[in-house]
């Protein structure tokens, strides 16, 4: 058995030298862009009470860190950051005027077994436009995000729209039971337009269930929401994918067309989501590197009832996509400093503080500086 | 970016059987290609690589985006829980996922044990069974040879895959319950899923219309594994 010290739990990381340069230069170009759209920095706390986090994450899938405080209360580890500043706004925030624009950065904690990338810890960069329902607010958020990954120079990426109240309307208008939604949701998730029509058999005409079923595993342009309006009937279907349309034209006409795709059988996300939904993908990366949606009743349960839409961006997923373009270097060029020695301490001292003043970067090789033994401790 | 996709294929039977449903579908491998021992072959006209790995590995190379694509059994799929798109049944490779016993198990042997000790090459699927059901289980993790566990007395059933039950037959045991029916699935990576889609869709189209059957739904799609 290895010593506690050299041990490292699953799913932790250690982050240093140019990985760490990077993160730091990716989340302070991230950050600017988002102030530049006059987002507010919160800072919000590492743990909380865990019942908190409950209405987010959905059962059974990412669970937190749960312990206990002097009082016997459960706290948790944060698992996600909108439900904080939800909190935020509910309680210390309560008499600011709406809409609210805020954001945060900070490290999420979820107790999952570690997989491609996932890990037990990451970084999250985000924001949360609050107090408008209208599509402006969602066009905001998504413009913030394409120019937060345009600032970090990446190729090729897209954004992906999906609205939750897509298939929640097909699901209401057949009066699907919750296992068989649970069942839709779940062909759904695998794009499989077999399995979706199996979970649908019987529910409505075949022809009718098969046209359904070809459509929610559709993703595109506008031609999938022309699509979609031509064949589906009930309101809250057409109502989503007419508000998709809008945000897919609005974005064309701000030179995004191409950044911008939309997947109807999106159902990935939080379980709070009622709106629109967004994934973010960029080439060479193999997963998304975050996403965000629309979230109109979650504030309810804080005492402030606000529409809300925003999104996170996963820092340790944009640094490995930003160094797989080829960007590192650029974003965080590799530090160049001046090495000053002087045997006289008080001038090599003068002379570093003079280099700072004029914003230069300085290492001292002090006087009789010898490397240290390998191995002697 | 290089347009060409890559295709995880199962190294052994399934894999002859998928290329044989890839060159249906105008993808094509140079037989001189597949004779040779290389772990990795392009098709003729350039546009597909298929990568050959070991079948419980195709879930991982397509998660982590390695491979766009890949071909594996629906147990390995169920088995590996990757996050991974499956948006066609490839009707290859059907079987059954079953607990299987001993033929002459004593009736009330099982019921008046605390804990199942069961055998099986698919831990995480067992384990998800059984805790489904509110049954306590000790899970015995094997990698071949899983009909011997009931008969040596090493574990008092099994969790395995049967094509015709013949194995289970000869060794003396039966299927008590079946957990799941499998059949081969193509499986996507999702960002490629969103980043190539109309290549991928393509793709996916024409094995549908390749695939043993064809497009339609011929023995049914409720066979499907799920």
């Amino acid at each position: 058995m290895p010593s506690p010290s050299a041990r490292v739990p699953a799913g932790v990381q250690y982050v240093f030298g140019a990985e760490a340069r990077l993160r730091r230069a990716i989340e302070r170009r991230v950050l600017d862009v988002f102030a530049g759209w006059s987002y507010e920095e919160v800072i919000l706390p590492i743990f909380d009470h865990a019942a908190l986090f409950e209405g987010g994450l959905g059962q059974g899938r990412a669970r937190t860190y749960r312990f206990t405080d002097h009082e016997g209360d459960l706290l948790a580890l944060r698992p996600e950051l909108t439900t904080l500043v939800a909190r935020t706004v509910g309680t210390r925030l309560r008499d600011e005027p709406s809409p609210l624009r805020l954001c945060y950065t900070g490290e999420v904690f979820r107790f999952d077994p570690p997989r491609r990338g996932r890990h037990a810890e990451f970084h999250q960069v985000g924001l949360e436009h609050l107090g408008t329902d209208r599509l402006e607010a969602d066009l905001e958020v998504l413009l913030v995000c394409a120019e937060a990954l345009r600032a970090l120079g990446l190729p090729g990426f897209r954004l992906v729209l999906g609205h939750v109240g897509f298939v929640s309307g097909i699901a209401d208008a057949l009066e699907l039971p919750p296992e068989v939604r649970e069942a839709l949701r779940e062909q759904l998730e695998r794009r499989d337009a077999e399995g979706v029509r199996a979970a649908l058999a019987g529910r409505a005409e075949p022809a009718r269930v098969a046209e359904l079923a070809r459509l929610a595993t559709l993703s595109g342009g506008a031609e999938v929401l022309d699509a979609a309006l031509d064949l589906v009937k009930n309101p809250a279907s057409r109502a989503a994918a007419a508000e998709l349309r809008q945000v897919l034209d609005t974005a064309a006409a701000v030179g995004l067309g191409d950044a911008v795709a939309v997947d109807l059988g999106s159902v990935a996300g939080f379980d709070y989501y009622t709106g629109m939904t967004f994934q973010v993908y960029a080439p060479g990366f193999a997963a998304s590197l975050g996403g965000g949606g629309r979230y109109d009743r979650l504030m309810a349960a804080f005492g402030r009832d606000l529409p809300a839409v925003g999104f996170s961006l996963c820092l340790d997923w944009l640094a490995d996509a930003v160094g797989r373009a080829g960007l590192a270097e650029r974003l965080a060029p590799p530090p160049r400093a001046e090495v000053l020695a002087d045997e006289d301490l008080a001038g090599l001292f003068r002379a570093a503080v003079a280099a700072r003043a004029e914003g230069r970067q300085v290492e001292l090789a002090p006087p009789h500086a010898h490397a240290p033994q390998e191995g002697s401790a | 970016v290089s347009e060409v996709v890559t295709v995880a294929l199962p190294k052994g039977r399934l894999q002859d059987q998928a290329l044989e449903v890839f060159a249906r579908a105008g993808v094509r491998v140079d037989p001189a290609e597949l004779a040779s021992r290389r772990l990795w072959l392009d098709d003729q006209r350039g546009r597909v690589r298929f990568v050959l790995v070991k079948p419980a590995d195709v879930p991982t190379y397509v998660e982590y985006g390695t491979a766009d694509v890949g071909v594996c059994g629906g147990d390995v799929l169920l088995e590996s829980g990757a996050d991974v798109h499956a948006p066609l049944d490839l009707r290859l490779g059907r079987c059954r996922l079953v607990v299987a016993g001993r033929r002459d198990e004593p009736r009330d042997g099982l019921d008046a044990r605390a804990t199942a000790r069961v055998a099986t090459k698919y831990p995480r699927v067992t384990t998800r069974w059984y805790h489904a059901r509110g049954l306590p289980v000790e899970v015995i993790g094997l990698s071949g040879s899983i009909e011997l566990a009931p008969v040596l007395g090493l574990a008092d059933r099994i969790v395995d895959i049967v094509e015709t039950g013949r194995t289970l037959e000869e060794n003396g045991l039966e299927v008590k319950e079946t957990l799941e029916r499998c059949s081969a699935r193509l499986v996507v990576n999702r960002a490629a899923w969103q980043l190539r889609g109309p290549a991928l869709r393509a793709l996916v189209e024409a094995l549908r219309a390749a695939r043993p059957g064809g497009p339609g739904d011929v023995d049914g799609d409720a066979e499907g594994d799920r």
